[in-house]
């Protein structure tokens, strides 16, 4: 469903930083901050974090683990070969197999979950409060009906931190 | 960190972020030149000879190479090895300088990945075909087969370096394409065309710059440079044990592994400074590739090639060392002197002396210089491989199996047709994708412009 937005632009990441305490400050909640590049206070603003690093060990090991028991079913227990009296078990030479696969296996699993949780795929309908913020504009967004009940002038507020144009739009749920 | 005022500004001209947009965009917005048609014109040529070569071999088979029993490895080998080497500066390049958080490496790291990509699909090619039947080149892979099953060796190097070089084009491709997704969604939201709107729109997979996705890409592009990283030095030390786990005399040394990967650091750099110098050029990026940038390539280079020196006189040493005839005759007689003496002094002096020039600053200032030294390194690590290869197998233990290895033209032509394949590859490249990497130079720019009074404060007081 359809709901009134307040879209605040700035032209500084300095001025957004700002607007952001201040807004935060008398307990406003902003939707979403959009930015040409990574701005880590904005982000941190919003007060999310990521568990990306935790993902990506899961699918090593799971991985590792994985490639190491192909190795060993196929080359131990499946058809063992005698490679000029060898052990088919030849675990050290497993390892450079294992470790190029597991690399590869948090690579695509990463990037797997990257394009699930941030959202992007190819063919997204996607919304995008003003077009210019991943040129040169610093966009802050607040949902009017979620701040309803805060009794402050939201508008003056950002003007007086230096956004230098306010919009006011319906937009679909931000996701 | 980047010390801005030991250093100077990153990014000249006093930009803004829309400026910086518009920079580097332009080159896609802007009418194709004519040194592109024409550049495109002759790579295709030189791909289409390469096409006629891997033809024949295909067709009549490896007997039109110049390859025997002896030297049952020649240029195909050398070649693999030498684009395998450039395609690993890309990666070394931007995932080092990003886990070292190098901010200098942000107008760089887009083309040396592109660089990556297209050289490491140049070297997939010369195994591929080198295994004779390409119609069967899907034996490698370990699946459920009617053979047996009868898997596959693996305790085979050549093994590993299947599985090596197609995870590294795979991650290096995936890593460069995932890097690009912020900047696609910039020439989007600018696009005036339709149809430049819907196709960047579509590659842009509906970025739209929220916090939400930020926080993922910056925790993601972490993750993947730090594993990556492994990988970087994994597989040429994968591709070295091709050589290091045969007992052919100049091949069985441990040194090869890091040796390897020094190299293709080395040889990654110099085509990266190369590309740059030709970016920058053409394109007027001076204010984004600046003299420091290239400054920085040119002392990694001249670090570098201090190894490679070291690399090459302890290789020497320890075949005297070990007291082994065949290593003494193949190091003393048949690459310091004999028949492949000016390859074996070509590779020392290319790789090893001239690049030591750069310890001039005149010399790492003038963009002539730094060209012309990056293209001998290239010439210089070709070489390189040609002794390892050649050398070694031309002259084994026994005499009676001796000979010599000329190519054919069959063999140049498959080379020249992936140098064409390169050229073609970069070119479209400069076209269609932003050269460096939007976001992320707009990252740094507060940080690393100069303030003028930050200038005085920090003058002597």
């Amino acid at each position: 469903m359809n709901s009134q937005h307040i879209i605040s632009v700035f032209d500084e990441e300095e001025k957004l930083l700002s607007a952001i305490h201040k807004v935060k400050e008398k307990g406003i909640k902003i939707a979403e901050i959009y930015t040409p590049y990574p701005v880590n206070e904005a982000i941190e603003a919003m007060g999310k974090k990521s568990r990306f690093t935790l993902a990506a060990f899961l699918f090593g090991f799971a991985g590792a683990v994985a490639v190491l028991a192909f190795l060993m079913y196929t080359a131990v227990f499946d058809w063992p070969i005698n490679y000029g009296g060898k052990p088919t078990n030849a675990f050290p030479s497993f390892i450079v197999v294992t470790i190029v696969l597991t690399i590869l296996t948090i690579t695509l699993a990463s990037l797997f979950t990257f394009s699930v949780r941030a959202k992007v795929y190819p063919g997204k309908s996607f919304v995008m409060p003003d077009e210019r913020s991943m040129d040169d504009k610093f966009i802050m967004v607040f949902n009017k009906e979620e701040n309803i009940a805060i009794p402050i002038d939201l508008i003056g507020l950002l003007r007086e931190e230096g956004a230098t144009e306010i919009i006011q739009k319906e937009l679909q749920p931000l996701i | 960190m980047y010390k801005t005022e030991v250093r100077g500004s990153l990014i000249h001209g006093n930009k803004n972020y829309h400026q910086i947009s518009s920079d580097i965009i332009a080159p896609i917005d802007q009418p194709i030149p004519l040194w592109w048609k024409a550049a495109f014109g002759v790579s295709m040529l030189a791909l289409l000879y390469g096409v006629i070569a891997i033809y024949i071999t295909v067709t009549v088979g490896i007997g039109t190479w110049g390859v025997n029993n002896s030297v049952a490895w020649g240029w195909e080998i050398i070649n693999f090895v030498w684009w395998i080497g450039i395609g690993h500066a890309g990666t070394a390049f931007s995932i080092f300088l990003l886990i070292l958080r190098q901010k200098w490496r942000t107008s760089i790291n887009r083309a040396a990945e592109a660089m990556t990509v297209v050289a490491v699909g140049c070297a997939a090619l010369f195994p591929g075909i080198h295994m004779g039947r390409i119609w069967l080149a899907f034996y490698i892979f370990p699946y459920p087969n009617t053979r047996g099953p009868l898997w596959v060796n693996y305790n085979s190097p050549l093994f590993w370096d299947f599985i090596a070089i197609s995870a590294y084009l795979l991650i290096s491709a995936s890593f460069w394409y995932f890097g690009m997704v912020p900047d696609f969604a910039t020439i989007r939201d600018r696009a005036t065309s339709k149809v430049k709107k819907a196709v960047y729109g579509f590659f842009a997979f509906g970025w739209t710059g929220s916090t939400k996705e930020w926080l993922r890409y910056e925790s993601l592009s972490y993750v993947l440079g730090g594993i990556a990283a492994v990988l970087v030095v994994s597989v040429h030390s994968i591709v070295s044990t091709d050589f290091a786990s045969s007992v052919i005399p100049g091949w069985h040394t441990t040194i090869f592994p890091p040796y390897f990967v020094v190299g293709a650091i080395f040889s990654g750099f110099a085509m990266v400074m190369t590309l740059m110098i030709i970016i920058r050029k053409l394109y007027k990026f001076q204010d984004y590739i600046t003299d420091s940038h290239l400054n920085a390539i040119a002392k990694i280079l001249v670090f570098i090639s201090l190894i490679m020196g070291t690399a090459y006189a302890t290789e020497i040493f320890i075949a005297w060392y070990s007291g082994s005839d065949y290593e003494m005759f193949t190091f003393f007689r048949n690459r310091i002197t004999g028949d492949y003496a000016f390859q074996f002094w070509a590779m020392v002096i290319c790789n090893a002396f001239i690049p030591q020039l750069f310890w001039f600053k005149k010399v790492r200032k003038s963009l002539t210089m730094a060209f012309i030294i990056s293209i001998f390194i290239n010439i210089g690590m070709w070489y390189e491989r040609f002794n390892i290869i050649v050398t070694s197998l031309s002259k084994d233990y026994l005499p009676s199996s001796w000979t010599t290895y000329n190519p054919t033209w069959v063999e140049i032509g498959f080379y020249i047709g992936t140098l064409g394949m390169f050229v073609a590859g970069v070119l479209l490249f400069f076209k269609y994708i932003p050269m460096i990497a939007i976001s992320e130079v707009k990252g740094v720019l507060k940080a690393t412009t100069l303030n003028p009074t930050d200038n005085k404060i920090s003058h002597h007081e």
